[in-house]
């Protein structure tokens, strides 16, 4: 017994001197380089600088979006006059099947077409696959950020990627759900047709619609009180005539509380009715309305469409980790609890800073009006705060507000599922405008400028006065440099938020190799491995166990060599 | 008569593409039905298969979503192919061959899609070699969920993965445990079992570890 005691005494020791020994030799702080992988250029060379510019195509004013990223004018042609008006060769240059966007049947006689056929699938990004166990069809909303998501997008045709080498997806194929807008008085099909592996519906929420169509169908989009699911391969028509205008939303109803979550919510713009109104269908990624209503144009110099989402990644994973729909459907509907959940990613237009800059700012000039239409399609609370304005709120759910009873504020605060529809004006009088300059936009609910706790990121964006705007559209940054959040490394938190602060990169991470070579004396630096820190702890080790072994020895020298008794 | 005029001359330029061909139901890109692949002196012969495809040929497949009727066909090499495409669901699917000859080719691809129930049929000639093509839907989610095949000209030079009912996939899903009353005593009867070896173990070692008289 006493034997046993000496041995885990011996033990016990030995692993603490060896513990005593790794935590002793942690050196000092010095700074390291880490994280500093291949950074990506702010404004990647996608798509052509000249979609930027304000242009004219099949007969359609599309006016200039200045930004990296803008949308393909030859599919906002399509968007206005639909697939079957316009010409083959425009056609040809969007990814749009031919029976995506049917407009006619001018039954006025006011100039613009009365019935409109919109076609939609269901696509998934970032999914998994049982030949790889990367993602596909992939669309990033951050550097080195793929959660998952299923969106409702425009038909299209081809491949589901970007080309034949590519798993990116095909730009048509992104996050959010494309905004709709139709016209007030015209009767719209809305054709669902499921091309995902899960049941969906669609419902119209704030959407004047019937609760039955002609035939007496379900056209609610809720599968228990309405109609059943839309099952794969299946598709269902909605059917509406619109009589209020207002900005509505589009979402599926089949497991709202995961399935909106995962992508499947979308703005629904009912334009007013104007003559000659040909409205732009589909506005795909949200942002700048390049073709304006005949009403916006009125009051308006620009009209802007801003959704804001959120993403809990544990959410999105599920989708991530199998490829049978049973397994998914039962960790997702079973085994994932919404109420035990938090959103990790945030996201303006289906991005997140720094993102956001290369496609979702609000580009004006001086003394312009400009029309913003916003949803919050996130889980929780939504507070919006613009620098350098105040903005008018003129719509609640697509109401007006009495004009003599409208607020400006600096504050948009949401509740999930709500929009508000803002006047802001750039006029420099001290309330609407402060001045020219690049003015950020965000959440100001914090955590909805991270992405999964990484600030800056999250739903962070700009109104950039064009006087500001320097060569290929790139803002004139005057802070410091943003390359570092265009690098998967900083999202994965490997790199120092402040690294490189100043010349000696005083507030860096401490780094052990950067330490060594420091304080070596010679200048050389001393090899510190794994297997000598063992060696060194065992040597400890075993001395201590020769002392506490022959510890009644060693008091007896203590005592009689340093206490000077006997 | 000014609108079917209207129509014909915006739809020309796609006429004009070769073996390009689009309607409101259909679309076939890289028709080829007369260019000789290199190394084909002339066309071998004609073969014609029937493609179906829809959710109701996943059936027998547990955990498939969409699939084509057969996951695997085999031609001789320089044979003129004609694919008669038939989809038996709401939605679009694809019949899209990859890996063939770009210079005939574009992008080394044959697809035939169509845009719902509906049928399309289009031909093209496949080269001498010996190679499996991959045939594929690719609408998102649609390859992954079961609609893949193969071609294989002159045998192919191997098999595809995931194809349904045919070969395994790259990354095989891992399924929960289903807990029944089997699994449970199975469970308990291994508890046991582990005991009475860790008994026996020690049983071993006291027995010759022990002094004798």
């Amino acid at each position: 017994m006493q034997r046993r005691g000496k041995i885990y005494g011996a033990v016990g020791i030995l692993l603490f001197c060896a513990v005593l020994d790794v935590a002793a030799d942690i050196p000092p702080p010095s700074v390291s380089e880490v994280g500093k992988s291949a950074k990506e250029p702010f404004c990647p060379p996608e798509r052509p600088a000249e979609w930027r510019d304000a242009q004219k195509i099949d007969g359609v004013e599309i006016q200039e979006e200045r930004v990296c990223l803008p949308d393909n004018p030859y599919a906002v042609a399509a968007f206005v006059k639909g697939t079957n008006n316009v010409s083959m060769p425009t056609l040809m240059k969007t990814r749009l099947a031919a029976d995506s966007i049917i407009k006619r049947n001018d039954r006025d006689g006011d100039g613009d077409p009365d019935e409109i056929i919109i076609k939609l699938e269901v696509a998934e990004l970032n999914g998994a696959s049982p030949d790889t166990t990367e993602p596909v069809h992939t669309f990033a909303i951050a550097p080195g950020i793929r959660p998952a998501f299923w969106v409702f997008a425009p038909k299209v045709r081809g491949m589901a990627t970007k080309d034949e080498h590519s798993t990116e997806a095909n730009p048509l194929l992104r996050v959010p759900s494309p905004v709709i807008r139709v016209e007030q008085g015209d009767t719209v099909r809305i054709v669902l047709e499921n091309t995902h592996y899960f049941p969906h519906t669609i419902h119209l929420h704030g959407v004047d619609h019937p609760f039955v169509d002609a035939k007496g169908e379900g056209n609610d989009g809720v599968p228990q009180t309405s109609e059943g699911f839309i099952l794969p391969g299946g598709k269902r028509v909605y059917e509406i005539t619109p009589r209020q205008p207002g900005t509505m939303i589009y979402h599926c109803h089949v497991q709202t509380h995961t399935h909106l979550a995962m992508g499947l919510i979308g703005m629904f713009v009912v334009e007013e009715n104007r003559p000659d109104n040909w409205v732009q269908t589909f506005n795909v990624g949200a942002g700048k309305v390049r073709h304006p209503s005949r009403a916006v144009l009125e009051r308006y110099d620009q009209e802007y469409d801003l959704q804001y989402q959120a993403v809990d990644k544990e959410l999105h994973e599920i989708v991530q980790s199998s490829n049978d729909p049973r397994v998914i459907a039962r960790r997702m509907n079973r085994e994932y609890d919404l109420t035990d959940a938090t959103e990790d990613y945030f996201l303006l237009n289906g991005r997140s800073f720094p993102y956001t800059l290369r496609e979702s700012l609000i580009v004006v000039e001086p003394d312009q009006n400009v029309k913003l239409r916003m949803l919050n399609a996130q889980g929780e609370l939504l507070a919006v705060h613009t620098h350098g304005h105040k903005a008018t709120i003129t719509h609640y759910d697509g109401i007006e507000v009495n004009p003599a009873a409208q607020i400006t504020r600096d504050i948009f605060d949401m509740a999930p599922a709500q929009r508000l529809d803002l006047k802001l004006t750039t006029t420099n009088d001290g309330l609407h405008n402060y001045g020219p300059g690049i003015w950020v936009f965000h959440d100001h609910v914090e955590r909805g400028i991270t992405t999964d706790g990484m600030n800056p990121g999250g739903n962070i964006s700009a109104i950039v006065y064009k006087s500001y705007l320097g060569a290929d559209d790139v803002p004139k940054l005057q802070g410091i440099d943003l390359s570092r959040y265009f690098d998967t490394a900083f999202y994965r938190r490997q790199m120092p938020v402040w690294q490189d602060i100043d010349e000696w990169d005083s507030l860096g991470d401490p780094d052990a190799r950067q330490a060594e070579a420091a304080e070596s004396a010679d200048g050389e630096t001393r090899k510190r491995s794994p297997l000598r820190h063992l060696l060194l702890g065992l040597l400890l080790g075993f001395l201590a166990y020769i002392l506490f072994t022959n510890r009644e020895r060693g008091r007896e020298l203590f005592c009689q060599y340093v206490l000077g008794r006997k | 008569m000014i609108r079917i005029l209207a129509w014909i001359l915006l739809w020309l330029p796609v006429a004009a593409l070769p073996g390009h061909r689009m309607d409101m139901d259909s679309m076939v890109m890289n028709e080829n039905p007369t260019r000789l692949p290199q190394g084909c002196a002339e066309i071998a012969g004609d073969r014609t298969i029937t493609v179906r495809a829809g959710r109701k040929y996943a059936k027998p497949f547990p955990g498939v979503v969409f699939a084509y009727d057969r996951q695997s066909w085999e031609v001789a090499p320089c044979t003129r192919l004609t694919v008669r495409f038939i989809n038996e669901d709401h939605i679009r699917h694809q019949f899209m061959v990859h890996g063939l000859p770009p210079d005939l080719y574009p992008m080394g691809m044959f697809t035939i899609e169509v845009s719902g129930p509906g049928e399309e049929t289009a031909s093209f000639i496949l080269p001498p070699y010996k190679k499996t093509y991959l045939v594929h839907c690719d609408i998102a989610q649609h390859t992954e969920h079961g609609m893949k095949a193969q071609l294989k000209v002159a045998g192919g030079d191997g098999d595809l993965a995931s194809l349904p009912g045919l070969t395994k996939p790259v990354r095989p899903d891992r399924y929960p445990s289903r807990w029944t009353g089997r699994s449970l005593l199975l469970l308990a009867l291994a508890l046991f079992a582990g005991m009475a070896l860790i008994w026996l173990g020690r049983w071993l070692i006291r027995a010759m570890t022990e002094d004798r008289p």
